[in-house]
């Protein structure tokens, strides 16, 4: 005992570990400065950039540890807590650019009040923070620690414009359906702890007590409740409820922060530990997930059908499209491992792209609106005929819908490949033709959407132009704008470029 | 290398035609549709030489181009040629221009992004005919699925979203299938040969005897039957023929529904012979019901477009029945058909969108009595008519008779009931051509103009070529077995 004790103090403080935590570490560092900077001097311009340039040498960091050759293996084990892999760290790459992305577009809300909001800036720091436990968690008490940092800074996020005609309702129906959440995966770890006396991801498989042999009642009952605490987080039927009414009443950035930041960490999380701990290898967890998957992708393409409102449609989308990831978790064999990271990474940056692209374009048009007085809610009918008046952003939505459509020259479709192929190892029928029939039904309302970019304007004359003119865009938002269509289009074409950084 | 010169020229000279639209160089101003002639004609000019040049003999699938693309995965940027894509892609090119000319007044607005889709278009289609990784068909079996429905959904008739968007899904859905089939296939030549590979040509080495390769096969035959169309995937047909512009009609009456039937000999006959020589009475049942279906319903239709789509099912229909027969004669009457059909009823969509200029209708009911007005007009309706009901003279009746009579020795009974189909086809065409020449005149129409003489004339001398010499094509496709 005194031993391991030993190995875990010298391992804490070896400078390899310290190198390899920086980014964390760097992020809370520099939560700790923007709070002085506050006590310094509140201005709205210095915390925003001060923000921006956290999440950037962050990001940066990241990526050059990717690029090094620290992270090679299987990654490093730093206390029990803590394990920091390449996978992980690709993820939080994502994460980082989400939250940069989020930080850039909010801007243009908040300049429209009258206060400074170093709190906004904050929150979103502390969401990221979040996130970043949760990706390298490799316990269920860091898991849990990143998971409630993560949805209480949302919580305060989501209402965060008290004035505004949806604040506490979201707020409320967050903070509470959250708690709920955070309470069934609280009871579930519980019960799993209750069987193998031990909380870590990384249990080796011979002292877990459920590997090869059927689940205790007691492991199931856990399993399936931690699963679906985080099945509220990522939204999936059935336990998507509160997503729609949240998607719409949040800001647009926060809702943008949501569908990114809180998913693609979840999401990390979620299969770190069903890959350390082998679930996939247990029928009835993998019919558990089947079910939910198909839930998913039929509750969440149907529903999107009649929306008019698109946070309320990309809310829909999202349901879907998260069905179609958990794919990833059938994972045949334990060599597979590496494919199926490989098919939900690429997956969650082509979904991630599309989301921050449709949102750049969103937040666009909200201004437009607002600046008009009108009521703030995009409907499809708003971005009617955009193409012929602002062709940049239209292009960008159009490429965008394509990309969570899964048509080629996308990254969706090249994730989609990913997902089908790992269905195919897997022998999954239903998954497959789950996927397959989810994305007839989606095209059904993605393509009415891009025809309503295309449609002529001279119809419509007196409907407002919410597509944003030309002239709204700055220099800045449009080199912004093009470069992720750029980017889009290029990874889609060349998957390769992404794919190698999975590669060791 | 040209073929990729093509393929990306094509491309490249869209997005110029698209850019350089209605604006002014040095004192000329461009436009879009003479930008987009001129490269077509290059193009197919560049094509034609270097496949004439060439010192590969096309007999049997050439290899031209192999890059590697997505090094994960071994997917390589590979295309290939032989004298089954030469044909189509030559029949493209053709139809490209065609296209071309009968959009030169029509299309008026937006007209750069026009040029542009229907450039991507040709340039998926060559794609589709010259790929030989299959990750790369389907890559571009959807490219050029996205501008058509862009051409439908912008510049069409009244219920132009609804065809495009029924359109998309039926395609979509059905390619998904093959996605599905494809992968499938991958990763048994990994189990088989240790990598996985999207190379037709390896997977022609595969030993395919286990029972999942019957839905393999399927999951092809759905996608290229839906393409095809094949009754009963065929009721997108009808819709986005009649709501597409006029050369979105020749586009796909022309040249997409052949690359179903392109997709049915290279991937399903060729990859699986023996799971689709079991399903082979299923196909040529459906073949059957195709052609008998499709004519009933063409006499049924009152709308010139809706009425020759449904003939295009008719006809494809005796491709399905003669390609699954597996014979030689039938396989040359196949592609006699469908390099035919594709001139034929290209012919007849473009006299639909020369009458829609002019009366600015599609119901035959408006129609009458044309040919006191415009005998020219009516002289050509009358050849093309007759071309599709297989005139002995013109290119379908070869394609036709030869495909009867080589189907006759595998499925006697079935050619029996196909041949009412011929049948049909002469009921319904001299339906179209009287009620749309003949009777009493109700308002005179002014006569072909030269340009849509040049592709009324260009057309019919194809087929009046093909169905004098059947063999400039056929001497291609001597001794292939299936």
């Amino acid at each position: 005992m005194s031993i391991s004790l030993e190995t875990t103090t010298s391992v804490i403080f070896s400078a390899k570990v310290f190198i390899v935590l920086s980014p964390i570490l760097l992020l809370s560092f520099g939560l700790v400065l923007s709070l002085l900077l506050i006590a310094w001097r509140r201005s709205q311009k210095i915390i925003a950039l001060f923000t921006q340039l956290i999440l950037m040498t962050t990001l940066l960091l990241t990526l050059h540890l990717l690029l090094g050759d620290i992270l090679i293996g299987n990654g490093t084990q730093i206390t029990p807590l803590l394990k920091v892999d390449r996978f992980s760290y690709l993820s939080f790459v994502l994460i980082c650019f989400s939250a940069l992305a989020v930080v850039s577009l909010s801007g243009s809300v908040l300049k429209s009040e009258i206060e400074v909001h170093d709190e906004y800036y904050l929150l979103i720091l502390l969401v990221v923070l979040g996130a970043g436990i949760l990706v390298v968690s490799d316990h269920f008490a860091s898991l849990f620690l990143g998971f409630e940092l993560l949805s209480i800074s949302l919580v305060g996020l989501v209402g965060y414009f008290r004035d505004h005609k949806y604040a506490v309702e979201t707020g409320f129906k967050y903070l509470i359906l959250s708690a709920s959440a955070s309470s069934f995966m609280l009871l579930g770890i519980a019960f799993i702890y209750s069987q193998t006396g031990n909380l870590s991801f990384s249990v080796s498989s011979n002292v877990m007590p459920w590997s090869p042999q059927p689940l205790q009642i007691f492991n199931s009952l856990g399993i399936l409740l931690f699963f679906s605490g985080i099945a509220f987080k990522l939204s999936l039927a059935p336990f998507h409820f509160w997503s729609p009414d949240v998607y719409q009443g949040a800001p647009t950035p926060i809702t943008l922060l949501m569908a990114t930041v809180s998913k693609v960490a979840m999401f990390t999380a979620l299969i770190k530990c069903c890959f350390s701990q082998s679930y996939f290898s247990n029928e009835n967890f993998i019919e558990i997930i089947t079910a939910v998957a198909l839930l998913s992708m039929l509750v969440g393409n149907v529903l999107a059908l009649k929306q008019q409102n698109i946070k309320r449609l990309m809310a829909y989308s999202s349901i879907a499209h998260f069905g179609y990831l958990l794919i990833v978790l059938t994972v045949s064999s334990l060599h597979k491992i590496e494919f199926a990271w490989q098919g939900a990474l690429f997956y969650l940056s082509g979904y991630l792209l599309a989301n921050i692209a449709i949102f750049t374009v969103l937040l666009i048009s909200e201004k437009d609106k607002d600046n008009r007085c009108v009521n703030r809610d995009i409907d499809i009918i708003d971005w009617h005929g955009m193409f012929w008046k602002n062709r940049l952003s239209a292009l960008l939505v159009t490429f965008s819908i394509l990309a969570l459509a899964g048509i080629p020259l996308t990254m969706g479709f090249v994730g989609k490949f990913y997902l089908l192929n790992q269905a195919v190892l897997f022998k999954s029928w239903w998954l497959i033709s789950g996927l397959v029939i989810g994305s007839g039904i989606g095209l059904a309302y993605y393509l009415p959407l891009i025809f309503t970019l295309f449609k002529d304007e001279a119809t419509l004359e007196n409907q407002v132009a919410g597509g944003g003119s030309a002239h709204l865009l700055t220099t800045g938002k449009q080199l912004f704008m093009f470069s992720l269509l750029i980017s889009g289009l290029i990874f889609g074409i060349f998957p390769d470029l992404v794919s190698q950084f999975f590669y060791q | 290398m040209m073929l990729t010169f093509v393929i990306f020229g094509l491309l490249l000279s869209g997005s110029l035609a698209w850019f350089t639209d209605n604006k002014t160089f040095l004192g000329m101003t461009f436009h879009a549709k003479w930008f987009a002639l001129v490269s077509v004609i290059g193009f197919a000019l560049i094509f034609t030489f270097s496949v004439c040049l060439s010192p590969l003999s096309f007999q049997t699938l050439q290899i031209v181009t192999q890059v590697s693309w997505i090094t994960s995965l071994n997917i390589n940027y590979s295309l290939a040629l032989d004298h089954l894509s030469i044909t189509l892609i030559i029949l493209t090119l053709f139809l490209a221009i065609i296209c071309i000319l009968v959009s030169w007044d029509e299309i008026q607005e937006k007209s750069g992004f026009y040029y542009f889709n229907l450039l991507a278009t040709f340039a998926g289609i060559i794609g589709v005919f010259s790929a030989v990784d299959m990750f790369l068909f389907f890559f571009f079996w959807e490219v050029m699925l996205l501008p058509m429905t862009a051409i439908i959904a912008i510049w069409g008739h009244e219920k132009r979203y609804f065809a495009a968007i029924k359109f998309f899904i039926f395609t979509q859905v059905s390619s998904l299938l093959m996605l599905v089939a494809i992968i499938t296939m991958a990763y048994i030549h990994q189990q088989q040969a240790g990598a996985l590979s999207f190379s037709y040509h390896h997977w022609l080495s595969l030993e395919l005897n286990h029972d999942i390769t019957a839905y393999i096969m399927l999951g092809f035959f759905i996608a290229f039957a839906v393409k095809l169309p094949s009754v009963p995937l065929h009721s997108w047909l009808p819709d986005a023929h009649t709501q597409a512009p006029t050369a979105g009609s020749v586009l796909l009456a022309g040249v997409l529904l052949k690359t179903g039937a392109y997709g049915l000999i290279r991937f399903v006959i060729q990859l699986f012979p023996q799971a689709s020589d079991n399903f082979a009475p299923f196909a040529a049942i459906l073949g059957v019901v195709s052609i008998l279906y499709g004519a009933k319903m063409a006499f049924a239709q009152t709308d010139f477009k809706r009425l020759v789509a449904y003939s295009s099912i008719s006809h494809m229909g005796f491709v399905m029945l003669a390609l699954f027969s597996f014979n030689e004669i039938a396989y040359q009457g196949a592609i006699v058909t469908i390099v035919a059909h594709g001139l034929s009823s290209a012919a007849l969509f473009s006299l639909a969108g020369i009458i829609y200029q002019r009366i600015h209708s599609r119901n035959l009911s408006d129609m009458g009595g044309f040919w006191q007005s415009a005998p020219r007009m009516g002289g050509f309706g009358l050849a093309f008519a007759a071309a599709a009901f297989g005139l002995p003279g013109l290119a379908n009746f070869v394609g036709e008779f030869l495909s009867l009579v080589g189907a006759f020795q595998v499925f006697p009974v079935m050619v029996i009931l196909a041949a009412l189909g011929l049948i049909g086809s002469a009921i319904y065409g001299m339906v179209l051509f009287q009620k749309t020449f003949q009777g009493n005149s109700i308002k005179p129409v002014q006569d072909l103009s030269s340009r849509e003489l040049l592709v009324s004339s260009s057309l019919l001398m194809m087929l009046v070529i093909l169905g004098l010499f059947p063999n400039l094509i056929l001497q291609f496709f001597r001794g292939v077995i299936l």
